[in-house]
């Protein structure tokens, strides 16, 4: 019980210091950049935030697993195909059905794309990494090989109410951002499944031994993250009205820094979702805030990579002491 | 649903457009092209800040730091955010950028593309050739360096890259209009993306046909492999190669007569009229079809598209400053 209570408030130290790091970065950029701290430049950030968002979360989950998901961009690229696909064969004149239909065909192909890597990862014993690389590389093949490197474009008007489009003034993509986060919170808080795939990433065999089926958590850790990835793919493709293989390539990589720069223990077992919103956050008002000065966008690289490695060095004596 | 976003969109608009109000009168140009950092944007950027500092305007480019067109449209949104008055972009896929274009008009700042002429949700799209007239600048060359004499073959990259095509296509319908006895040896070939396959290509063609007068090359590589394989069997001069290449990898054959010449177009100039157009459309100016603009010189206008008649030679004398430039 005294352990709980101590873990509970070492979260809490932790997402306060990732609030700490952005109320940081929000202040320094209200001093630097001209008219920051104005409702367009929120509102503009609320709607870039998402897609990098889900996809940073489909990498986390498998990360607290003690795994990698490298396929998450190439995996939202097909579920994204997918979903075009089936709308402009058959849903073009069918109105309002085509979102909640292309939704649901997204968030489906991701589930089943990631629930034959989990079972890949989990049956054959392979190491994660090389398992999604696999099926990174597979998957854009298939959607290259499919759409012969061109687009699927044109999506009904719909669409667009998604993507660009609010709700009382909060950017709907940025709505669907958060109720994904609530949903992970949630499963990763509070749930059998959420414990078992700390346990599992902690340690297997322990996990094994105290009989968690650690094979079945693997199928399910792979499965949510394909199905958050789907449902990237699905809000790429109410942002861009298009999808092409290869949209948000350029993602995979910072995905894996954003989960390590909210704690996210490289050796899995340890990460908690809410400050990797928070973390979230901070990279994109780095972002923002970098184009707003008009520096240049390697630039914006450089400032987040630095932010990483001081956020890792003020962390690092803390962890060590637990 | 729809009538909310349309009244939030509305507010939105009314807030950015008051935005500039409040921060100056000077205009604010922002370009967005398809990655920084290449020679070919280098060039772009040096022209943007060259005409900005000439007509006191605010512009700048911004260079996303990788082609993923997903990087585009969040560079676009910061710029809306900004309350920007002029958009300049390049598309890397103009089909992903039509809905943030959309709203970038919505919100009443003005959109400029280049090398785009499907885009549909912009003010200006501008083409400093024309296809058609990029291929005919071709084949008046080739022309007169063979003297409308003997047969010569055409090197594109791939068969289905469309703008080399259509570039080849218009300088072939000027050879055989103008130089009705030359004879081309055989369908194109896809090799100009490959210096070797090009250098093959053209040994093979010399061998076969021997009053080969020339190589129209429309692919990077094409000139660049065709003139070794012209040079290797001392036929510089006697086996025309025209076509576009970059003019670093190709001055040393230019210069020792291997390559005939080309013609590219210009970044620096692009850079320029995203400046000089934008700052037309913020001052209200219209622009019309056959008008002599400063930089442009006389242009036609096809819809949203405005198309100039600027080839930029690749010669003996140019290559060297281009060259320079990184191009």
């Amino acid at each position: 019980m005294r352990n709980l209570s101590a873990k509970w408030s070492g979260d809490r130290i932790e997402l306060a210091a990732m609030f700490a790091f952005l109320a940081a970065v929000i202040l320094f950029f209200s001093i630097a950049a001209p008219n920051f701290l104005s409702l367009g430049i929120f509102r503009s950030m609320a709607f870039q935030l998402p897609e990098l968002g889900l996809l940073t979360l489909a990498m986390f989950i498998p990360i607290i697993a003690g795994g990698l998901n490298l396929a998450v961009t190439f995996s939202a690229n097909i579920c994204g195909l997918a979903a075009a696909f089936v709308v402009q064969s058959a849903l073009m004149n069918h109105g309002i059905v085509a979102i909640p239909a292309a939704l649901l065909i997204s968030i489906f192909t991701g589930l089943v794309i990631g629930m034959l890597i989990g079972a890949m990862v989990a049956y054959v014993g392979a190491h994660p990494i090389l398992v999604t690389l696999g099926a990174m590389i597979l998957l854009r093949g298939i959607g290259e090989t499919v759409t012969r490197g061109g687009d699927i474009s044109g999506m009904p008007d719909v669409f667009e109410v998604i993507g660009h489009g609010s709700l009382f003034g909060i950017p709907v993509p940025m709505i669907i951002f958060l109720a994904a986060v609530g949903l992970c919170f949630y499963i990763m808080q509070f749930t059998k499944l959420g414990f078992s795939i700390h346990m599992v990433g902690s340690n297997p065999k322990a996990a094994l031994f105290s009989g968690i089926n650690v094979n079945r958590v693997l199928v399910w850790v792979y499965g949510l993250s394909g199905a958050l990835s789907g449902l990237a793919g699905f809000l790429m493709l109410t942002r861009f009205n298009s999808v092409r293989v290869g949209h948000g390539e350029s993602y995979l990589l910072i995905t894996i820094l954003a989960c390590f720069l909210a704690g996210a223990n490289p050796f899995g077992g340890f990460g908690r979702v809410l400050p990797l919103a928070v973390g979230l956050i901070s990279l994109q008002v780095i972002a923002s805030g970098m184009n707003l000065m008009g520096a240049s966008q390697h630039l914006a690289t450089v400032a987040w990579g630095a932010f990483l490695i001081v956020v890792m060095a003020v962390r690092a004596p803390f962890q060590t002491k637990s | 649903m729809k009538a909310f976003t349309k009244i939030n969109i509305g507010i939105a608009a009314a807030l950015l457009a008051s935005a500039p109000v409040l921060a100056a009168a000077e205009t604010t140009i922002g370009v967005v092209v398809k990655q920084g950092g290449s020679p070919w944007f280098n060039a772009m950027e040096m022209g943007i800040d060259q005409e900005a500092e000439a007509l006191g305007v605010n512009a700048f480019m911004v260079g996303p730091t990788s082609n993923d067109p997903a990087l585009q449209v969040r560079a676009i949104e910061d710029l809306i955010a900004r309350g920007v008055d002029v958009i300049g972009v390049v598309p890397n896929d103009a089909q992903v950028l039509e809905p943030v274009l959309e709203r970038a008009r919505a919100a009443g700042i003005k959109v400029i593309t280049h090398e785009s002429p499907d885009t549909v949700n912009n003010d200006y799209n501008f083409e400093l050739v024309s296809t058609e007239d990029l291929g005919i600048a071709h084949g008046e060359l080739f022309a007169n360096a063979t003297e409308c004499k003997g047969s010569y073959a055409v090197y594109v990259g791939g068969l289905t890259v469309p703008a080399q095509n259509a570039w080849a296509d218009a300088a072939v319908d000027y050879l055989t209009e103008h130089c009705p006895d030359m004879k081309q040896v055989s369908e194109r070939f896809g090799v100009a993306e490959s210096v070797d396959d090009s250098r093959n290509t053209t040994l093979d063609l010399i061998r076969a046909h021997p009053d080969l007068s020339g190589i129209l090359a429309f692919g990077s590589q094409g000139p660049i492999g065709a003139a070794r394989a012209v040079q290797e069997r001392g036929l510089s001069g006697d086996v025309a190669v025209v076509g576009l290449f970059s003019a670093g990898q190709g001055r040393r054959l230019v210069h020792e007569g291997a390559i005939t010449g080309g013609f590219v177009w210009s970044p620096l100039e692009a850079g320029k009229v995203f400046v000089q157009l934008g700052q037309m459309l913020v001052e209200g100016k219209e622009i019309t079809d056959g008008e002599d603009l400063p930089l442009l010189g006389q242009i036609k206008l096809e819809g949203n598209n405005i198309y100039a008649n600027k080839p930029l030679a690749l010669t003996e004398e140019s290559v060297d400053g281009l060259a320079e430039l990184g191009l």
